[in-house]
């Protein structure tokens, strides 16, 4: 498992297994709008500005070349071969397995812990994404290492960066929400995240959980010296719970102001933002081999039964086994 | 009763106001009603004649005159403008923003320091209006006015689009279910009292989002239609107003971070990976959003963040000598040393580069073209780690800072008070 692939073996998946109905229609349907990009050697998507008004072309090129990696625009363009006359983009979270920020397994590239991990990231992300924006049309593609959430809603095809990037904040809990009241007296005062049980502070506060009941304890969060992590090790329970009140009281309200603020900077690494705020991003095209791991790039109908070590693997890793 | 129109400009009923009372030609005469209403507004200071405006034309100017007073706080004396809050000049004040909006709109373009000064100003006379209204009539008021602007109190946040790409809300200070915001009263107790506090600050926001908009439509005009001279005049007004004020250097107070030649060593790490070349994908972001600006405040003006005033270049480099012949060699030459250089595949680039500086899109900076488009202050080193984590390499100092700007300063401070010198930095620095 997740051992690179040999040119024989892209050879073989691309004659053999792969086909063209395997990309997704909204993909399909709007080849001809779509910058591709290829990785021909391994060192990275190098062959950019690829254009293919049709899907014969695209199918004649991929079976040919067999590439080792193979890329199209999440924008489309009037002139793809040049990225030029910007039509829309979708709007992309990435979520990379490895590159998650708190890590139950130590492993060095990918496993099926920390998939499972990506995948509970995924979720809750689409469900922000459902229940608070409103948002439709989402797909999942499993990435090979990892996930693409691909939202296609009419909506924000059209959204500049600035907006992608405050969505991205909003789904993830990158902000740690400014919650201020104006009490009876007029005296203006705060309120805690954990005790609004909705909108941005309810998706703050799970996004938070997420993050402290999974540190290892080797995590360095700005400001929180070692002391301070073993004592939210202790007492992490209570988060379990539900008794943030009782959890903020022990580790004392300063310290817990600073976790705060830590936490919403690791949970800006939940995705890779680069992905999300880019508009003439390159994604790896679904159906496609990830070379790297020996993995196909597989879009998701069922996110729950999905399993990548089932859904996802080549032939040509069956027949080694 | 406080009529909505004192607050939102953009109501029918203050359409219907302006249409009825607009004539152009009756804007310089004085007018009994208006003095009258000043003359007894509570608080209003009266001794000194030239202070009340008598007209309509003198109001216009009294209201951005209030806002640059109020920013410039040692001299603002409030109890000159009191009567800017009294609802009773409501029906004026309305005409008087059409007309300005008018003025400004034609002679400028809506990306000019002026057009800027006057979306500002109408935010915070709104902020200040909402503040003042009693508690008791103030959540009805709000009612009636998201209705006005939204046409519901549960718009889907797109309709918000705007705000966000100009950054005058944040999706994450709103409370949203199913792709609504929720600003009315349905909620749960706890959550009205969150949601009161989000009510009262949208409005403002959404005001000088239509201003802004307001700007661009009569801009477009006005290149089709030549413009009453009464409000070119207007508009030279507020220009000689604005300049005033901006156009310094002033005497620098104490304190103050001074313009001067680059001082390379003191360049936080983002940048100076920058200047070093940066691999395609990162390179556009590195070059043309962080480092022009970077670059061009640090040389120009790095007391931006200190002072918050929009300023021009052109400002404190009043012939473009040294943007041309100091900032953008510096910049172009850190494109060359990307990889691929920049220029290369991307000629257009360049085109943005003038455009961060504030001259629009064109080959290179000509004072001509000044205010086509926005002179971009650096990123924020939290926008830094988003768009470009690769040049992010904090070291302690970066801890301490949220702008590579700041970080600037700080250094040649600190640089200062080691060697004790009386000048930052010293010229000889070496490149
Ligand atoms: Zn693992």
């Amino acid at each position: 498992m997740f051992q690179e692939a040999t040119p024989k073996d892209r050879k073989k998946y691309y004659t053999r297994e792969w086909r063209i109905e395997k990309i997704p229609d909204f993909i399909r349907e709007n080849i001809h709008l779509r910058e591709f990009g290829f990785d021909h050697t391994g060192q990275g998507p190098n062959d950019r500005y690829k254009f293919f008004p049709n899907e014969k072309l695209l199918t004649k090129f991929i079976r040919y070349r067999a590439p080792y990696a193979a890329y199209s625009s999440v924008a489309l363009y009037d002139r793809p071969w040049k990225r030029e006359g910007w039509i829309s983009s979708e709007l992309v979270f990435d979520v990379d397995a490895k590159d998650i920020p708190v890590r139950p397994c130590k492993c060095d590239n990918v496993c099926e812990k920390c998939l499972d991990q990506a995948k509970e990231i995924v979720a809750m992300i689409i469900d922000t994404l459902e229940d608070d924006l409103g948002l439709e049309e989402i797909h999942i593609i499993y990435s090979g290492r990892g996930y693409h959430i691909r939202v296609l809603d009419p909506i924000i095809l059209k959204s500049d960066s600035e907006v992608r990037s405050q969505i991205l904040k909003y789904v993830i809990g990158g902000d740690v929400p400014r919650l201020s009241y104006t009490d009876f007296d007029g005296n203006i005062r705060n309120l805690d995240h954990f005790m609004v049980p909705l909108g941005y502070p309810k998706v703050f506060t799970e996004r938070s959980r997420y993050i402290i009941l999974h540190l290892n304890g080797d995590e360095r969060i700005e400001d929180i010296t070692r002391q301070t992590m073993n004592k939210i090790l202790e007492y992490r329970n209570l988060i379990r719970a539900d008794r943030w009140g009782e959890f903020k009281g022990i580790i004392g309200p300063m310290v817990y102001k600073r976790l705060i603020k830590g936490v919403a900077k690791l949970n800006l690494q939940l995705v890779d933002a680069r992905v999300t705020v880019d508009l003439k991003r390159i994604l790896r095209l679904p159906s496609s081999l990830h070379s790297k791991v020996s993995m196909i790039c597989t879009h998701v109908d069922d996110l729950e039964s999905f399993d990548p070590l089932r859904d996802a693997v080549p032939d040509f890793v069956k027949e080694k086994s | 009763m406080i009529s909505t129109f004192f607050i939102n400009p953009f109501s029918q009923e203050a359409k219907k106001i302006v249409k009825a009372n607009g004539d152009l030609n009756k804007i310089i005469e004085e007018n009994e009603r208006l003095l009258n209403i000043i003359e007894y507004t509570t608080g209003q200071i009266l001794d000194d004649d030239s202070k009340i405006p008598g007209s309509l034309w003198e109001l216009s100017i009294k209201r951005i005159e209030w806002y640059l007073e109020k920013k410039n706080r040692q001299r603002y004396q409030p109890g000159y403008y009191r009567f800017l809050f009294n609802p009773k000049i409501a029906k004026f004040d309305v005409i008087t923003f059409h007309i300005l909006a008018q003025a400004i709109g034609a002679k400028f373009n809506p990306n000019s320091r002026e057009s800027r000064i006057f979306i500002e100003s109408e935010g915070e006379i709104v902020k200040e209006r909402i503040l003042r209204i009693e508690h008791q009539i103030r959540d009805d008021i709000i009612s009636k006015i998201l209705r006005e602007l939204l046409n519901c109190e549960k718009p889907h946040w797109i309709q918000l689009e705007k705000l966000l790409e100009n950054r005058r809300i944040k999706l994450t200070e709103l409370i949203l279910n199913d792709g609504k915001v929720i600003l009315d009263k349905s909620a749960p107790k706890r959550i009205q009292q969150i949601i009161n506090p989000i009510r009262e600050n949208i409005i403002p926001a959404l005001i000088m989002q239509e201003t802004q908009e307001y700007l661009h439509k009569v801009h477009e005009m006005a290149a089709k239609i030549e413009p009453h001279p009464i409000l070119v005049e207007l508009a030279d007004k507020i220009q000689e107003k604005i300049s005033q004020e901006f156009f310094i250097p002033k005497k620098t107070g104490p304190g103050t971070i001074k313009a001067s030649k680059l001082d390379f060593d003191a360049f936080p790490p983002c940048i100076k990976n920058t200047m070093k070349g940066v691999k395609a994908g990162n390179r556009n972001d590195a070059i043309v959003l962080l480092l022009t600006s970077f670059l061009s405040y640090a040389r120009l003006y790095p007391a931006v963040f200190k002072e918050r005033k929009p300023h021009k270049v052109s400002d404190f480099d009043p012939t473009l000598n040294i943007t041309l012949n100091e900032i953008l060699p510096i910049i172009y030459e850190a494109a060359d040393n990307c990889e691929p250089p920049l220029f290369q595949d991307d000629p257009q680039e360049k085109l943005n580069i003038t455009a961060k500086l504030g001259f629009g899109l064109h080959e290179t900076p000509k004072l001509e073209n000044e205010g086509e488009s926005k002179w971009y202050t650096p990123m924020s080193c939290e926008k830094i780690k988003i768009h470009l984590p690769i040049l992010c390499k904090p070291d302690n100092l970066c801890e301490k800072i949220q702008n590579p700007l700041t970080y600037y300063n700080r250094k040649r401070w600190q640089k200062k008070k080691e060697k004790g010198d009386k000048d930052i930095p010293g010229s000889n620095t070496k490149r």
